[in-house]
């Protein structure tokens, strides 16, 4: 099942869910900047509306790039699923990705798993 | 994206609008420059997302998001140092003299500023006299002062 392409963000989750754990595996595909940040906000968005996960896990092997403003869509993400008692896991985590994210001092406030299973196994 | 004056690598001077979409294009363009200045792939990738966020900048407050106004996207290498400019004709607003706030990271607004400061070795806003805003940015091929830069406002 794939959530859609929208705008050049191509969320392709085959949106593993499982119920009874309401987690979800999400993979996102592709360079994020200003331009298509607003796609990415609109998808996770709709993505916690639709599965109200306790668990979201964002696969971002396929993302080599994203600056600030895919940042600051994280962290809304992140804000809004704490409210519920939700963590966010970030796998897979690229150089530059990975760069950015320790500049904004964020690999501490999100999980991050190297991958997907190591992200399903955290407590 | 066109070429304001047509120049061969690793130089480049293009003038964009501020529409977002040009800013992927921009910033690869200048990584090209860098790379054949001879900055290493980190560097390269530092000047890379350096260009974007000052480009989100110019979109975002300069402009306050207006999507046809002009950009002037200017790199070129200089004593082992690559030199990028960045000219809008937007509200003049000098983001090195905002005050600063404490860093949240669940308030990310301002992090594109600190990737500047962080990343280049030299940053500085020049107010013009029509109003606008020429950023200048250096980032050497070796970087002597990791973490550390120089940032000067002329006013």
């Amino acid at each position: 099942m794939s959530e859609g392409n929208h705008g050049g963000i191509d969320l392709v989750p085959t949106t593993r869910v499982d119920p009874a754990t309401k987690s979800v595996v999400a993979s996102i595909r592709g360079e994020i900047d200003l331009h298509n940040s607003p796609d990415l906000r609109g998808v996770l968005l709709e993505l916690l509306a639709k599965h109200e996960p306790k668990r979201l896990v964002l696969n971002l092997s396929q993302v080599p790039y994203m600056d600030s403003s895919a940042i600051a869509v994280l962290v809304e993400a992140l804000q809004k699923i704490r409210k519920s008692g939700g963590r966010i896991f970030l796998t897979d985590l690229q150089p530059r990705v990975k760069g950015l994210l320790e500049i904004a001092r964020l690999d501490s406030i999100f999980v991050v798993a190297k991958d997907e299973a190591e992200a399903m196994a955290k407590q | 994206m066109q070429p304001a004056h047509p120049t061969s690598p690793p130089h480049v001077d293009v003038k964009i609008t501020s529409d977002p979409a040009n800013i992927a294009e921009v910033r690869r363009t200048v990584e090209q420059v860098a790379t054949s200045c001879g900055l290493s792939e980190q560097a390269v990738a530092e000047v890379g997302l350096c260009v974007n966020e000052a480009l989100a900048n110019v979109i975002r407050h300069a402009y306050e998001g207006a999507k046809d106004k002009p950009i002037v996207v200017r790199a070129h290498c200089q004593d082992r140092t690559l030199v990028v400019t960045i000219r809008d004709w937007g509200n003049g607003v000098n983001p090195a003299t905002l005050p600063p706030k404490p860093f949240d990271p669940l308030e990310p607004g301002g992090l594109g500023l600190i990737c500047l400061r962080r990343m280049m070795n030299e940053v500085t806003y020049v107010p013009q006299g029509d109003g606008g805003m020429l950023l200048v940015m250096k980032k050497a091929k070796q970087h002597p002062d990791a973490g550390r830069n120089s940032e000067r406002v002329h006013e």
